[in-house]
């Protein structure tokens, strides 16, 4: 590619140092030449499809000293070329920019193993780390104006992302980054749009992916075995997060189901309806279609359940803006549900304290400023992911650890760097356990196999884009847009 | 979806005519330098997604001897040849029986990747079997390199090795818009403007959707916006059916858009496009011969000792059979 084709000028960069080896064993000791332009700090993340890497730039370039996360995403193991996973985010993530969505500052290829290596501007904090240190160090409860700061930029970036027609879809404390310091201090930024899809394009049932998602923020109608994706989803799990900002944990810890993909979240629906109550065809017309509630009658129909009060868990006043704010996210009926936009205009986000830039340091003097640990580094990985420790291979090793990894502890969120989940803490033990939880976080592996490439058959007459998503007059208006020069 | 307006298509791929035959030329000077330089231009791809170009001294020889220098394509000659893969890309995904919007996806995918390249730097058979590839696992309708090199009897590993370096050569834009979701929007919005009977409808749709299929082959994808290319095939539909007044209804679209858009600049780009899809050319048997010949001596694959030297050199399977690929006649 060098020689006066500058096809990889700006973001992409490709591994000129292994441009010219011939040889094919997958040895590679030589620095690939893109990595020189960082010192490597560390490992800060790994799940099943790769690594995060926490580096710096190194001088001369005028960022130097900057924190930057690598994730290096492994070719996917059965033979069926580049990560989906990886082209999927950074497909996206060049589509789009915000200020409280994370940024992608750069992708470099190594050829060597076909490995991507996606670079993002590091964040410090995240939200399922800032609740874990509330709860377990802090013994206090985060404070309004952070609560509601870090609220309100998680729905102006979420807002942003559904008014492009992306759905997040993967929406968990882990996933909400916060800047640490510097310029974009308190700063929220969305991570982790492996499982995002724009949707506009047909939208699969979850388990055709092979993917696997937290169920402890997976919206209701999704549960009961909804084929349609809405941006609802995202909103649902917004409504989760809210709740364990107040209240330090997560709302509805369901005991996940193992084993065939998608299996029935029986548990996961009974923790939501002790909460909220029965969801009635008379709140809900739609429910009477979805599948999983026609099927187990017995089961979902049933039982009865009295309404515990969503005010009560969360130790909220029913008639505070919170909580009605709160209750409008956790609505049953998707299309009842308040969007990012309306939750925007909400009047919890009007009154005092008033939302602001930095979430993690309140603007009122004399407020006490808590410092957030900063991410763990296991400085013994090096970029290729081995280490004297244990090597990388034994993370990951085909697929079919990745798939029942993707069932295993998925009800045990973990905090990730970009979305990956972190590091343990430096003994040896730890280390070696939570690689093993590790493998199960991540959401993203979508390795596809075997038999989920023989559907595409099938799914010859699926494209017709379904007018449900959008209606008329969005959609001329999309037409428009595409009139555009 | 990603917002049109702020896409990387609208910023980066729709180029002025100017632009494009800038990048017409570029590419074919690229190539003809390196055929210069190493004696054929075509680059190898490694099992691992690198590029290389051929050594220079195994072909010294032939760098010494002018006369024998393969004669380099010219720029018409390379857009044949595009033209002739991508009506086999057209055929390949009718065979699979793939959408509309992967098929529109894989051809936008090739006509971008040669705005970096030329036919003599890259297969353009190789290249279309994995923009092909590539716009299925975009588009969600996975289907494996096996399945897919099976389908058309070639070996999927190519396809694996040329993947990285297509999505690169993409500078990994793999979000593209294609023209018939704007005619579908164009048509719901004639339903409700002009009250016309569904049938009408119906077929005013599905010719408007067959044009699309021959802009979608010409340059027009990489010159305008695919609401233009939308709207020239809804006219050319209804030039056909005579379903409702287009003039008409193109005034009452510019009325509802607050753009800087004028009629005549509207009318402007559709008679373009409309222009291009007549002067649509296939190449004849014939040329396509003629041209295959140039076009394998320019890979270095001619019918002289040279080429067996060549594979003699490369040592992997895939490098291998694709290289007899090369060889072989194109089937169907």
């Amino acid at each position: 590619m060098g020689d006066g084709n500058n096809s990889n000028r700006g973001l992409v960069s490709a591994n000129a140092a292994n441009r010219n080896n011939n040889n094919n064993n997958g040895s590679h000791h030589k620095k690939p030449e893109w990595l020189q332009q960082y010192d490597l700090i560390g490992k800060i993340g790994e799940g099943t499809y790769g690594l995060v890497f926490l580096a710096k730039i190194k001088p001369p370039s005028p960022s130097r000293g900057k924190s930057i996360a690598i994730k290096k995403f492994k070719q996917s193991k059965d033979g069926d070329g580049v990560s989906p996973t990886a082209i999927r985010e950074i497909m996206l993530l060049r589509e789009i920019s915000h200020e409280n969505v994370v940024k992608l500052v750069n992708v470099h290829i190594n050829h060597a193993d076909m490995s991507l290596y996606l670079a993002f501007d590091y964040a410090e904090h995240d939200l399922y780390e800032i609740i874990r240190h509330h709860r377990d160090k802090a013994n206090h409860p985060l404070n309004q104006y952070t609560v509601k700061s870090l609220l309100w930029q998680l729905l102006n970036g979420l807002n942003y992302l559904h008014s492009n027609w992306i759905i997040h879809r993967d929406l968990k404390p882990s996933n909400i980054l916060v800047m640490g310091e510097g310029e974009e201090q308190g700063v929220v930024k969305i991570a982790d749009f492996g499982l995002a899809r724009i949707y506009q394009a047909p939208l699969k049932p979850l388990f055709e992916n092979g993917v696997v998602v937290t169920i402890w923020y997976r919206a209701p109608e999704l549960l009961l075995g909804a084929k349609h994706y809405t941006s609802a989803v995202d909103m649902w799990a917004v409504g989760c997060i809210f709740a364990e900002l107040l209240t330090l944990k997560p709302l509805f810890q369901g005991q996940e189901v193992k084993g065939p993909p998608n299996p029935f979240q029986l548990d996961q629906l009974d923790k939501i309806f002790k909460v909220l109550g029965h969801p009635t065809i008379e709140k809900w017309p739609t429910l009477a279609n979805l599948p999983n509630w026609q099927q187990d009658v017995q089961h979902i129909q049933g039982h009865k359940y009295d309404n515990a009060g969503l005010y009560n868990v969360v130790h909220l006043s029913p008639k505070s803006p919170a909580y009605d704010l709160l209750s409008k996210m956790l609505e049953y009926d998707p299309r009842k549900r308040i969007t990012a936009a309306q939750a925007l205009e909400h009047e919890y986000f009007r009154l005092e304290p008033l939302p602001g830039y930095n979430a993690l340091v309140p603007n009122q003097p004399g407020e006490k400023v808590i410092n957030y640990p900063t991410r763990p580094v296991d400085t013994t990985t090096d970029f290729e992911g081995t280490t004297s420790l244990q090597p990388s291979q034994t993370v990951t090793s085909g697929n079919a650890v990745n798939m029942q990894g993707g069932h295993m502890a998925r009800s045990v969120p973990r905090a990730m760097g970009v979305g990956m989940p972190r590091m343990p803490h430096q003994s040896m033990a730890a280390y070696n356990l939570a690689s093993q939880a590790g493998m199960g976080m991540n959401p993203g592996g979508i390795p596809m196999q075997r038999g989920v490439s023989s559907q595409a058959h099938q799914q010859q007459q699926v494209i017709l884009p379904s007018r449900n998503n959008k209606d008329v007059t969005e959609w001329f208006q999309e037409s428009l847009r595409l009139l555009l020069g | 979806m990603a917002d049109f307006q702020t896409s990387t298509q609208r910023a980066k791929w729709i180029l002025s005519p100017q632009e494009l035959g800038g990048r017409y030329n570029a590419a074919n000077q690229r190539a003809i330098e390196a055929l210069e330089k190493f004696g054929a231009a075509l680059m190898e791809v490694d099992a691992d997604g690198s590029l290389s170009y051929p050594d220079p001294q195994i072909n010294s020889k032939d760098h010494a001897d002018k006369h024998s220098r393969p004669k380099s394509l010219s720029i018409e000659e390379e857009q044949f040849m595009r033209v002739f893969y991508e009506n086999k890309l057209q055929e390949v995904c009718n065979n699979f029986h793939f959408p509309h919007k992967i098929q529109a996806t894989a051809l936008i995918y090739f006509k971008r990747f040669y705005l970096q390249w030329s036919v003599m730097q890259h297969n353009p058979k190789n290249v279309m079997l994995t923009c092909i590839y590539a716009a299925c696992k975009i588009e969600e309708n996975h289907v494996s390199a096996e399945e897919l090199g099976k389908g058309i009897s070639q070996d999927h590993q190519i396809i694996l090795n040329y993947e990285m370096i297509v999505y690169q050569s993409l500078e990994f834009d793999l979000i593209v818009y294609a023209p018939y979701r704007s005619v579908e929007g164009y048509v719901n919005d004639i339903e409700e403007l002009f009250n016309e009977n569904a049938e009408m409808l119906q077929m005013l749709k599905v010719t408007a959707s067959l044009e699309v299929d021959k802009i979608m082959l010409t340059d027009a994808p990489l010159l305008f916006p695919p609401g233009q290319l939308a709207l020239a095939a809804l006219r050319r539909s209804n030039e056909v059916h005579g379903v409702i007044d287009f003039n008409s209804y193109l005034d009452s679209i510019l009325s509802r858009q607050n753009s800087t858009h004028t009629i005549s600049e509207l009318y402007e780009g559709i008679n373009a496009i409309e222009s291009l899809v007549n002067r649509y050319a296939f190449p004849s048997e014939k040329d396509l011969k003629h041209i295959n010949r140039k076009l394998k001596s320019c890979w270095g694959l001619g019918s002289n000792d040279e080429s067996k030297k060549r594979e003699k050199k490369s040592k992997h399977k895939s490098k291998r059979s694709s290289n007899e690929m090369q060889n072989r006649p194109l089937q169907n």
